[in-house]
C-alpha cells in the first residue's frame, strides 16, 4: 500500500506525518503546477469546480509516480464535494490506473474503520500518538500561519517572514516526535517575533476572508492571495483553517459549536439555513468582522461553487447593512494574475480611502 | 364580503413537482392563488440580477419578480429536504433568502422549513404553520393538505411505447424539460420528429433506486438521485432506449457531476448520449442543428 492523498496548503505535512507514523510508505503528488491543472482539466467533466479538476490532477500525478492507494474525503451533501470521490474513481478507472481509494467520510466510525484499513498491525496506543503528532503538527502550522499573516504587512525587508516561514514548514515536516515539534514550533514563532524588524508606526488595513476552504488555503489556486496581499501591506485574517475545520466537524469540540451557533445567529436575518459547504459561514463572518471594524473582507470561491453562489448573491446586502466593503473573487482556470491583482489594487486603494476620510 | 388573501406561486424549480398541492393546498385553506404565467424572454432578463446561479433559479426570481407587487404573501417554503439522508440543492434551499436580499419591498413569505432529511415531521409543523398564517387551526389545515395531497399528480407519470418508434431517455430536472422557454419545447420537438420521449417522472421511484444501486455511493440530492436512476434504469433495461439525452443548464452544480456519471454509463454500454446545455442566451438555431444531429445518427443507426 503506497499512500497518495490531495494537496491543500500545508495539509501534506500533516498527512504525510500521520500515515507515515502508521507505517506506510507515501508519495506525495508532485506540487501542483499547470500540469497538474492540465490534466485534470483534460480529464474532468468542463461544468464542475475547480478543486474537483485540481484534486484528480493530483491524483493522476500521483498514481503516475507509483501511488497504488488514494485516500480521499467524502461528504454527505449537499456541497459536491461529497461526491467527488465517486466520479474520480470512474474517471481514473476509465483511465487504466489501478488503484485502492479509501474515501473518509466526516464521522468517527468511518474514520476508525479506515485507520484500521490503513494500519491494521498497530495497537490503539500507537495509532494514538500518531494522530497526537499530526494533529500537533496542523495546529502548529496554523499558529504559526497566523503569525506570519500579522507579520507580513509591517516587516520592513521584505520577504523575512516568508523566509521564516518556509524553514519552519521543513523543520516541522521532519520533526518526528512531538518535543521535536514543539522545539521547531517555539523556535519558528520566537524568531518570527524577534528577528522581522518592522517599520514602526504602521497599522496597516485588515481584511478578513471569506469563502470555500480550498481557495482559500491553497495558494496556488488562489494565485497566492494571502501573501500577496501581506506584501501590499495588508494584514489578513484567513477564517478558516485546517484546524477550525477538524475541531469542529470532526472533534465537534465545544468551543466550535458554541462559535457556530453564535455564527447562525450572526448569520439568520440573511441566510435562515445551512446551505452547505461554508456558504453560512461566509455571511456571518462578513457581519462579525464589520461589527469588529476590519476595513473589507474578501470572499474567495470557485466558480459555479453552490453554497458560495448563494452567499455572493446575499452578500451586497449584508455589505450595505454592516457597512463593510466586499470583493467576491470567483476563480476558475482562467484565472489570470493580472486580473485578480488589478482587483485586489483597485479594492485596496478603496479601503484606503475609505479610511482617510474615515467615512465609516 | 371579506376579499381572500392573495398568494403568489411562481412557476419555477420545485413548483413543476409540487405546485398543484401546493396550490389546492392554499385554495383549501380560503386563499387566492395567483400563479405567475409561462416563463417568457422578460422573466429571464428579470432573473438577471442574480449572479452566477444557473438559468432555474434566474428563472425563478424572474417570476417572482413579475408576481410581487400583485400579491399579498409570497409563497415560497425552504424545500431543504424531501426524503431521507437527501438534500434539495444548496440555491433552492437558500431561494428565500436570495429573494429577500434582491427584491426591496417584498411582500410577506411563507418560507416555512421542509426538511424531511431525518423525519416527516418538519412536514406537518410547515402544513400547520401556513394554516396559521392564514388564520386555519392545525386540523382543518392538515385536512386541507390532505384532499390537496390526492390531486397530487400533474407531470406524466406513465409512459406508453410503440415498438415501431425509437425511444429517447430525456433526462433532466423537471424545471428545464418541462418549462417550454427553457427547453426549447424539446419534448414536443422530439416527438414531432417521431421519437418517444420518456422523462424521469415516467420513470417509477422504485425502479429508479433500484437501477441506481449499481453507484459505489447513493446520491444526496433528491433529484439528482431520481434523474440518475431513471437514465440508468432506462440503458439498463432488457429494452434499453435506444439514445439518452441530458439536458442541463450552465453551471448546474449536481448535473456536473449526475451528467459525468451517466455519460461513463452510456459509453459503457454503448448508447450515445447527447449533453444539451442550455442559459439565457442559447440561441434556439444552434440547439436545433445539435438536436437534429443526434436524431438523424439515432435513425441512421438503427437502420445499419
Ligand atoms: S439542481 Fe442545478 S438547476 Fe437545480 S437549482 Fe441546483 S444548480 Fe440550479
Amino acid at each position: 500500500m503506497i499512500i497518495s492523498f490531495p494537496h491543500m496548503g500545508a495539509l501534506s505535512i500533516v498527512l504525510q506525518a500521520l500515515f507515515t507514523s502508521l507505517g506506510r510508505k507515501v508519495i506525495l503528488p508532485p506540487a501542483i503546477s499547470k500540469r497538474t491543472l492540465e490534466l485534470g482539466v483534460k480529464y474532468s467533466p468542463e461544468a464542475v469546480c475547480l478543486p474537483f479538476k485540481i484534486t484528480l490532477g493530483n491524483f493522476i500525478e500521483a498514481l503516475d509516480q507509483g501511488a497504488n492507494t488514494i485516500v480521499t474525503c467524502g461528504g454527505v451533501g449537499p456541497c459536491r464535494l461529497g461526491y467527488y470521490a465517486e466520479v474520480q474513481k470512474g474517471i481514473l478507472q476509465g483511465l487504466g490506473y489501478e488503484f485502492e481509494m479509501i474515501i473518509i467520510e466526516p464521522n468517527l466510525v468511518n474514520i476508525i474503520n479506515n485507520v484500521h484499513r490503513i494500519a491494521p498491525k498497530h495497537s490503539l496506543r500507537e495509532i494514538y500518538s500518531a494522530f497526537r503528532l499530526a494533529l500537533a503538527k496542523m495546529n502548529a502550522l496554523d499558529s504559526i500561519q497566523r503569525k506570519v499573516q500579522t507579520v507580513r504587512p509591517r516587516e520592513i525587508t521584505r520577504g523575512a517572514s516568508d523566509a521564516l516561514w518556509k524553514t519552519a514548514m521543513d523543520e516541522i515536516n521532519t520533526a518526528d516526535t512531538i518535543p521535536a515539534l514543539r522545539t521547531a514550533w517555539y523556535d519558528a514563532e520566537h524568531k518570527l517575533d524577534q528577528e522581522v524588524k518592522l517599520k514602526a508606526g504602521v497599522n496597516p488595513l485588515r481584511i478578513g476572508v471569506v469563502g470555500e476552504i480550498y481557495v482559500m488555503l491553497e495558494p496556488f489556486v488562489n494565485l497566492d492571495l494571502v501573501r500577496r496581499l501581506g506584501q501590499m501591506g495588508v494584514e489578513v485574517h484567513t477564517t478558516m483553517q485546517l484546524s477550525n475545520y477538524v475541531n469542529g466537524h470532526l472533534f465537534r469540540k465545544s468551543e466550535y459549536l458554541e462559535l457556530f451557533k453564535h455564527l447562525t445567529n450572526l448569520a439568520r436575518p440573511y441566510l435562515g439555513h445551512y446551505v452547505g459547504g461554508h456558504g453560512l459561514k461566509s455571511i456571518a463572518y462578513t457581519v462579525h468582522m464589520g461589527q469588529q471594524n476590519y476595513d473589507g473582507m474578501i470572499h474567495v470561491f470557485p466558480f459555479t461553487c453552490m453554497p458560495e453562489v448563494v452567499a455572493k448573491n446575499i452578500l451586497p446586502k449584508v455589505s450595505n447593512d454592516v457597512n463593510i466593503p466586499v470583493l467576491s473573487l470567483a476563480y476558475d482556470e482562467q484565472s489570470g494574475e493580472a486580473g485578480v491583482v488589478t482587483r485586489l489594487e483597485a479594492f485596496i486603494d478603496l479601503l484606503e480611502y475609505r479610511r482617510s476620510t474615515n467615512t465609516y | 364580503m371579506v376579499l381572500a388573501v392573495r398568494i403568489g406561486l411562481p412557476r419555477g424549480l420545485l413548483y413543476y413537482q409540487y405546485g398543484l398541492v401546493w396550490e389546492n393546498f392554499l385554495r383549501e385553506l380560503g386563499a387566492e392563488v395567483v400563479v405567475a404565467g409561462d416563463t417568457t424572454k422578460a422573466t429571464l432578463d428579470h432573473g438577471s440580477v442574480l449572479d452566477e446561479v444557473c438559468l432555474p433559479v434566474k428563472v425563478y426570481f424572474g417570476h417572482v419578480y413579475e408576481l410581487y407587487k400583485k400579491v399579498d404573501y409570497l409563497f415560497s417554503p425552504r424545500v431543504i429536504s424531501v426524503a431521507a439522508g437527501q438534500y434539495t440543492c444548496p440555491k433552492i434551499i437558500g431561494m428565500p433568502d436570495m429573494l429577500r436580499s434582491n427584491i426591496d419591498n417584498l411582500p410577506p413569505v411563507i418560507n416555512v422549513n421542509v426538511n424531511l432529511r431525518q423525519n416527516n415531521r418538519s412536514l406537518y409543523e410547515a402544513i400547520v404553520s401556513v394554516g396559521r398564517t392564514l388564520g386555519r387551526g392545525a386540523i382543518p389545515s392538515l385536512y386541507a393538505w390532505y384532499r390537496a395531497w390526492k390531486h397530487r399528480h400533474q407531470l406524466p407519470t406513465a409512459y406508453q411505447s410503440d415498438i415501431k418508434r425509437q425511444r429517447i431517455g430525456l433526462i433532466g430536472h423537471s424545471y428545464i424539460i418541462y418549462d417550454r422557454q427553457i427547453s426549447m419545447n424539446i419534448i414536443n420537438k422530439l416527438r414531432d420528429i417521431g421519437f418517444d420521449v420518456i422523462t424521469p417522472e415516467m420513470v417509477s421511484n422504485r425502479q429508479a433506486t433500484a437501477a441506481a444501486k449499481v453507484l459505489g455511493k447513493k446520491i444526496f440530492w433528491s433529484n439528482s438521485h431520481h434523474m440518475a436512476g431513471a437514465a440508468l434504469a432506462l440503458m439498463q433495461s432488457a429494452q434499453p432506449v435506444n439514445g439518452l439525452i441530458f439536458m442541463t443548464s450552465f453551471s448546474c452544480g449536481p448535473d456536473a457531476l449526475i451528467g459525468e456519471l451517466i455519460n461513463q454509463r452510456a459509453q459503457s454500454l454503448n448508447i450515445p448520449c447527447l449533453l444539451l446545455t442550455v442559459d439565457e442566451h442559447t440561441a434556439e438555431a444552434g440547439f436545433i442543428t445539435r438536436l437534429e444531429a443526434f436524431t438523424d445518427m439515432l435513425v441512421r443507426r438503427k437502420r445499419s
